[in-house]
């Protein structure tokens, strides 16, 4: 093994825990602190004809890519050893591509019309250009690594030997620098584009991917909650309002 | 309900399956879920409907809603409104007034805190400095402001820096002293008629209107009109109802079963009344709109008319052609017959007098004619007895009107007599050719028009001055309209397809909409008023009224109604909306508005003939008051330019004047006493000698300019000054964007002095009061930071709704700000102070118009006009002159005056519209209420030291809040009537509307002789039932609704009946106005009212820019956008020779060719950038109009047609303008 240097000390061990911790705290900051602002400020009632379009594009393409990843990364390679390496990777290769364009089609759509439409550019501040930048950048930075790795346009490249190895050992907090630092340029700019997202993620609409309504579909539509145990009234008592006569 | 029919079987799955790790208890029936806690979020919404207090309050913004609002407060602060729902029901079967309120009023709380707020008193730093140099010379603040204006470098220093900033904060002593000593100064001076003040619509907040034109009248100076200078005034209502304008609540629309809105948006400018009309159509009402663009209100509509602007009186003459033909020749339908026989003058004799060899109507046949010599004889007007077929003199006309001997005798009981409505084929008759006059035709030279021959059947009637050919308004009608009869002579339309006077095919040409069309509306809408008896309505508004020759316009509507039997039926009539007229309170408002509990009478003005003279707009009118005259008139005006006109009328009584006379009041009143005459008969000496004259007769002359001008509840500079760029440069003398030449020499005034050097500044001090800034802050000389409607107590009233309710203050008024009511309470105060020893006590002597109402209406019988100025009768005060009244004014006491109730309402009562009211226990009840003031010059008075009290003494005092005086003005008109009224408010004489009452919830008001309409058992108001079913005439000459009119000057310009005349040709009178340079296109210039803003208030709101394009913006067709090359959004620069304006272009399909709009009152705060033309800011929408006066509209002292103070005036008409665009340099510079 060779000796990791500074930096890849602060790219592959540092930043990855640094990224946990903020996204971590930030989340749990976002929600303690900011109930009301926890929103994707819909600009749905400004715009209806692109929107109807963009948003499942991107946002079911997003799911696919998020998927693409989970099985990618989380999925030791020993698991699906009973898999062709070449009908997993065309597979792989297939549906990133097919998810890959989804999204980015649907986010460039998104952000023409967050451009042209002036209701929706009005309604656009700066924290959502800014996380657009890393966003697309992500996204972008992700397809020219499949492409990369794809064997399409030169060698191919088994990331699951290295990346996917990496990314467990960080959640073993073991991590495997080397395997990262030894992959090529394209994963690692796009592993850096990625902690970089999720490092901002808590202080952008982003958070609005942890609320999806996914338990709608599971739940009864009218809820009722009981006051609990206390007495009738839901404010809790304050000095010099107690209640009398118990 | 059946589970197993529930088509969500996928769902029922979904949820059965995840019962086991849904967290709660899942109902069985698998719809609800309950749990256990998770209500922390409670608190925040509990916290958010918390508040410290939620308070009544509304807007007073002359948008006619009167709605009542919550307004809430938490922590101290405004937070937001929200709509009351507590309007009492308006009973069973009808739609409710409740929700009322409009996204603009719901966004109103913003400018509490907002940047435009004015939160200190402000002055011009040059003219603030200039004070205080002057006060270092001169201790007296009066000498002190006397040598401030007596400087002329000084005075047009601070003139030139208006409208440029350099406003600075000032203690409120201070300005309260530079106003009061630049009162007494310009008192002693020039005299209490060089003061005004301009505070329009006083139903939107009446005491605080009150306290202004209380403060400006117990001076002696002169209150402007509004209703007329806004054009908001239809002439043709004092014309035709002799009513200011009474119109019904918009419940009442419930109850029409034909709907056309002929020039009046409802759902953008009643937008809190629209439902009624949305609601009506689901009760089978056909709703037809006459719009030239398609506007909101259009898609409401089961039909759209699409009339070129401007041309509603050719469609109306066509509709009128059709009913007229159908109803009333072809087939008689006998309700309508009822009616115009009883309720119109259409049975009523016209004298016919030759000319050119045949006939033209000439005046109303009068008892006196017949050789009557009694009172009254000669406004006793003639028709005849179809039983005898001899004339026969009705009650109801204006001889019993104040008479003797006409006690009990002013009704509209024809007792048992059947009028003959025409004198066709009646024994002894003859058919004449008559001449009358047509103004579609001829247009080449002026305005006036060509001649058509029609026929009448006529009879011949002795009279004093021999035998006399006459016929019926009528047969006049028919002949007009061009309904022809066999045997008549003269020529007549084949039919509705001949395009001759005035058929639907003729209309066609001039309108654009086609003949079948309108032929069918019109038989459409005579049709279900035959049906439904008379419930047939036209809404109409600003679209329709607010040309040159509006009148015209609306009289061929308000002959549709009358013919068709609508007008004074529920569910039917005219229903005319523009400002927030109705004051329901008048009584009470009028008498404390006008002092006149101290002082009677009051000064007021015609605001338009006000500006148009002192703005110096005389100056560049060149159309000749001979432009409009008809073919067949006798010549009166030629020569004559339009000043004239107004001239004579101000030195005949017909309109006030004011500044009246070249000198001082209060100095004539001197030298009367000095002479040891009395002041009438001296003024007339001096007059007819020449050594004192009328001030318009010399208007330039710096003794005749007005000095100080204060404008509250008003934005003068930013919405209503029609000819802005002259107010700016005359007026006010700074920098202005005015093009025109002057009047050529051989077009200018033969009775008026032509000043070489036209004045540039003629007012010493302007004076706003506004709790935000708009453009008359910014041209202000002093601005007065003043309380929002959520902080002050006020009595708010409309048209549209029958209830009065209360502005309550949520919050003290905050910064330095003060309410109306305490500003001038304080103002009056210091004036009191400074005037010691300047003016004390003074005579002042007035001249007063003949007064609509009174016995002066009878001072010109006939109508014939006589000039004493030329010699052709005499001089007599009262008669052929204004009265010349003498009031002695204590100026030391005017603090004490204004907050007390004065003496008069004890000893002389009340008067509104000629009903008498002794008021001694309405001041009774006031005097216990509030409180009288224990010591001073108004020791022992009733307190109005509050706006509260001021409130619960105008209610007290007026009949539709106070059950007594409703009942006693009823008794008092029963007498004169001879007919049964007082029960329409015994039931409720007991009742009396206080104050706190409107704080608690809208109450609706009494039945009252103050109106013409009834709410008497729950009923919908609507205008004139008390004249239908009461018998009460209405106050014109006949008593009835008037479709002819024979005064000389109608006469002259050809309207003595209905007709149409096209909107004024301004290529021809002024011009081309283009530069000539680059792509241009010349449109029509309209400036209809917006769906963003009401008037300028709310389009500097935050809410509403961001849901309109907001800033100034011009809508203009693709036809027109192509011409000059101009894509959406872009900007453009519109121009005429009246100014500039810059604006972005929105372009749509919506706006006809030829035809732009900017919406009224785009004020000069919002994104205003510099003109290529002018190289200055600015331009508002009034840039580009001007004040244009029709002489018809200053007639006075004849009948219904004599003045009172918005009833009767000039209008400052702007729809005629045209204006030239083009695409200008896309870099705007601010």
């Amino acid at each position: 093994m060779t000796e990791s240097t500074t930096v890849q000390i602060l790219l592959w061990a540092v930043l990855p825990y640094v990224t946990i911790a903020v996204f971590a705290v930030g989340m749990i900051w976002r929600y303690r602190y900011d109930k009301f602002g926890w929103t994707t400020r819909s600009s749905q009632l400004y715009e209806r004809n692109l929107i109807r379009i963009a948003s499942p594009l991107f946002h079911i393409g997003i799911l696919a890519v998020v998927i693409g990843h989970v099985i990618g990364l989380v999925i030791p390679e020993q698991w699906t050893g009973w898999a062709p390496e070449a009908a997993y990777h065309a597979m792989a290769v297939v549906l990133g591509v097919i998810a890959g364009v989804c999204t980015l089609t649907g986010i460039v759509l998104l952000i023409y019309r967050r451009r042209t439409v002036g209701p929706v550019f009005s309604a656009t501040t700066k924290n959502d250009k800014f996380m657009y930048v890393f966003l697309v950048a992500a996204i972008c930075l992700g397809l020219v690594t499949t492409f990369y790795g794809s064997g399409i346009f030169g060698p191919a490249y088994n990331y699951r030997d290295t990346v996917a190895v990496w990314f467990r050992s960080i959640f073993y907090l073991n991590p495997q620098i080397q395997d990262m630092a030894e992959s090529p340029a394209s994963y690692q700019v796009h592993a850096i584009a990625g902690m970089l997202l999720f490092i901002i993620w808590p202080f952008t609409r982003l958070v609005h991917a942890f609320s999806a309504p996914l338990g709608y579909v599971f739940r009864p539509y009218v809820v009722y909650r009981d006051r609990g145990p206390h007495d009738p009234g839901s404010r809790p008592e304050r000095r010099g309002w107690e209640r009398v006569g118990r | 309900m059946s589970t197993t029919a529930d088509p969500d079987v996928a769902g029922d799955f979904l949820v059965r399956a995840a019962r086991f790790f849904t967290p709660g208890d899942v109902s069985p029936d698998l719809r609800t879920v309950t749990r256990s806690g998770g209500r922390d979020g409670d608190v925040f919404y509990r916290d958010r409907w918390s508040h410290d207090k939620v308070v009544r309050s509304t807007h007073g913004v002359n948008c006619t809603g009167s709605c009542s609002w919550k307004v809430y407060v938490k922590d101290g602060i405004i937070t937001w409104e929200t709509q009351q729902t507590d309007y009492p029901s308006i009973g069973p079967d009808s739609p409710e007034y409740e929700p009322r309120g409009c996204p603009r009023g719901a966004a109103f709380s913003w400018y509490t805190y907002s940047p435009t707020r004015v939160r200190y008193p402000y002055i011009r730093g040059v003219l603030l400095e200039a004070y205080r140099a002057a006060k270092a010379e001169h201790p007296d603040p009066v000498a002190a402001w006397a040598a401030v204006v007596g400087d002329e470098q000084t005075r047009r220093t601070y003139q030139r820096a208006r409208g440029k900033g350099g406003l600075v904060r000032a203690s409120w002593d201070e300005v309260s002293e530079i106003v009061a000593a630049a009162h007494v100064h310009t008192i002693k001076e020039y005299g209490p008629d060089r003061v005004f003040g301009f505070s329009p619509i006083p139903a939107m907040s009446m005491a605080s209107h009150a306290a202004g034109s209380r403060f400006i009248s117990l001076m002696g100076g002169a209150m402007l009109s509004f209703y007329d200078w806004y054009c908001d005034l239809p002439v043709a209502s004092p014309q035709v109802f002799g009513d200011q304008t009474d119109v019904p609540e918009s419940a009442d629309w419930w109850n029409a079963s034909y709907l056309i809105m002929w020039g009046a948006n409802v759902p953008q400018t009643r937008t809190p009344d629209a439902h009624f009309m949305a609601e009506a159509r689901y009760r089978g009402q056909k709703v037809v709109t006459v719009s030239p663009d398609y506007a909101d209100n259009t898609k409401f509509a089961d039909e759209w008319l699409a009339p070129h602007p401007g041309t509603d009186g050719a469609l109306g003459m066509a509709m009128g052609h059709v009913v007229l033909k159908e109803f009333f020749v072809d087939r008689q339908v006998p309700r309508f017959v009822d009616y115009v026989k009883k309720y119109s003058d259409l049975p009523f004799l016209v004298s016919l007098k030759e000319k050119d060899g045949a006939w033209v109507p000439d005046k109303f046949v009068t008892s006196h004619d017949l050789g009557d010599d009694a009172e009254g004889a000669q406004f006793k007007t003639v028709m005849v007895d179809s039983a005898t077929g001899r004339p026969h003199v009705p009650n109801g006309s204006l001889g019993f009107r104040f008479t003797d001997s006409g006690m009990g005798k002013w009704n509209l009981d024809l007792d048992g007599v059947d009028p003959a409505l025409s004198l066709y084929g009646a024994a002894n008759t003859d058919t004449l050719e008559v001449l009358l006059p047509r103004f579609d035709s001829d247009q080449e030279h002026n305005e006036g028009g060509g001649i058509h021959r029609r026929g009448v059947p006529a009879g011949r009637v002795a009279t004093r001055d021999g035998e006399r050919l006459v016929t019926t308004v009528y047969d006049l009608m028919l002949a007009q309209y061009g309904v022809g009869r066999d045997g008549l002579p003269g020529e007549w339309p084949t039919g509705y397809d001949d395009p001759a006077p005035y058929t639907p095919a003729w209309q066609e040409g001039i309108t654009g909409v086609p003949a079948d069309l309108v032929e069918r509306i019109g038989r459409e809408f005579a049709q279900n008023a035959e049906d439904s008896g008379g419930r047939s309505m036209i809404v109409l508004g600003a679209g329709t009224n607010h040309w040159f020759h509006s009148d015209t316009i609306y009289r061929t509507f308000l002959a549709l109604i009358t013919l068709t039997g609508c007008q004074g039926v529920n569910g039917g009539g005219w229903a005319h909306y523009v400002g927030q007229e109705k004051c329901r309170p008048v009584t009470g408002w009028a008498n404390l508005a006008f002092g006149l509990d101290w002082h009677r009478p009051p000064r007021q003005m015609i605001g338009t003939a006000f500006w148009y003279v002192q703005t110096d707009q005389w100056r560049y009118d060149a159309m000749g008051a001979d432009v409009l005259a008809s073919p067949l008139g006798d010549g009166r005006f030629a020569g004559r330019s339009m000043i004239d006109t107004v001239a004579q009328s101000a030195r005949s009584g017909w309109m006030p004047s004011f500044p009246s006379l070249n000198r001082n009041p209060l100095t004539i009143a001197d030298e009367a006493a000095a002479a040891g005459v009395a002041a009438p008969e001296y003024i007339k000496q001096q007059l007819l000698s020449g050594d004192l004259k009328f001030a318009i007769e010399d208007p330039d002359a710096p003794e005749n300019w007005p000095r100080v001008l204060t404008i509250w509840r008003a934005n003068l500079l930013g919405s209503s000054s029609k000819g802005n760029e002259y107010f700016l440069k005359h007026l006010l003398g700074t920098d202005h964007a005015v093009r025109a030449e002057e009047t050529p020499e051989d077009l200018r005034p033969e009775d008026v002095d032509w000043r070489e050097d036209a004045p540039v500044g003629k007012l010493d001090l302007l004076v706003s009061l506004d709790f935000r800034m708009t453009s008359t802050g910014l041209f202000g000389d002093i601005l007065l930071p003043a309380a929002t409607w959520y902080e002050k107590h006020d009595l708010s009233s409309t048209d549209m709704h029958p209830f009065v309710h209360a502005f309550t203050p949520a919050i003290d008024p905050p910064w330095e700000t003060r309410s109306d009511y305490d500003i001038f309470q304080a103002l009056a105060q210091k004036v009191s102070t400074l005037a010691a020893g300047h003016l004390d006590t003074r005579t002042d002597v007035m001249s007063i118009p003949l007064l609509h109402d009174t016995p002066d209406e009878m001072a010109l019988p006939g109508g014939v006009v006589r000039d004493w100025k030329k010699g052709e009768v005499d001089l007599v005060p009262g008669v052929t002159a204004p009265k010349f009244i003498t009031v002695e004014r204590d100026y030391t006491a005017l603090g004490a005056k204004m907050s007390a109730l004065g003496p008069l309402l004890d000893t002389v009562g009340t008067v509104t519209k000629g009903v008498a009211v002794q008021t001694a226990p309405e001041v009774e009840v006031i005097a216990r209420t509030n409180g009288v003031i224990p010591d001073g010059p108004a020791a022992g008075r009733p307190a109005l030291v509050t706006a509260q009290q001021a409130c619960e003494a105008i209610l007290t005092l007026s009949g539709t809040t106070n059950g007594r005086v409703a009942v006693a003005g009823f008794r008092n008109l029963e007498e004169r009537t001879g007919q049964r009224l007082a029960d329409l408010a015994e039931d409720h004489e007991g009742k009396r509307i206080t104050f706190p009452d409107t704080q608690a919830r809208p109450v609706p008001v009494i039945t009252s002789p103050e109106w013409s309409g009834s709410e008497h058992g729950g009923r919908r108001y609507t205008a004139f039932t008390i004249n239908v079913e009461r018998l009460k005439p209405w106050h014109t000459l006949t008593g009835r609704q008037h479709l002819f009119l024979d005064h000389d000057w109608m006469t002259e310009i050809g309207e003595q009946l209905p007709t149409f005349r096209p909107p004024l040709n301004m290529h021809r009178i002024f011009g081309d106005q283009g530069t000539g340079q680059g792509k241009e296109v010349t449109v029509r210039y309209l400036t209809p009212h917006s769906k963003w803003s009401i008037h300028s208030e709310y389009q500097d709101n935050l809410f509403m820019l961001s849901l309109s394009r907001g800033g100034p913006e011009i809508w203009m067709s693709p036809v027109d956008a192509d011409a000059i090359g101009v894509k959406d959004n872009e900007w453009i620069e519109a121009y005429n020779r009246n100014g500039v304006v810059v604006a972005r272009a929105i372009v749509s399909h919506r706006m006809p060719a030829g035809t732009v709009y900017m919406y009224h009152a785009k004020d000069r705060t919002v994104d205003v950038p510099k003109a290529e033309l002018s190289g200055l800011r600015g331009g508002i929408h009034n840039s580009l109009t001007r004040l244009m006066i029709k002489p018809t509209h200053v007639v006075g002292g004849y009948a219904q047609l004599s003045f009172f103070m918005n009833y009767l005036g000039p209008t400052g008409n702007q729809r005629d303008e045209v204006t030239v665009i083009r695409r200008r340099s896309q870099d705007v510079e601010y």
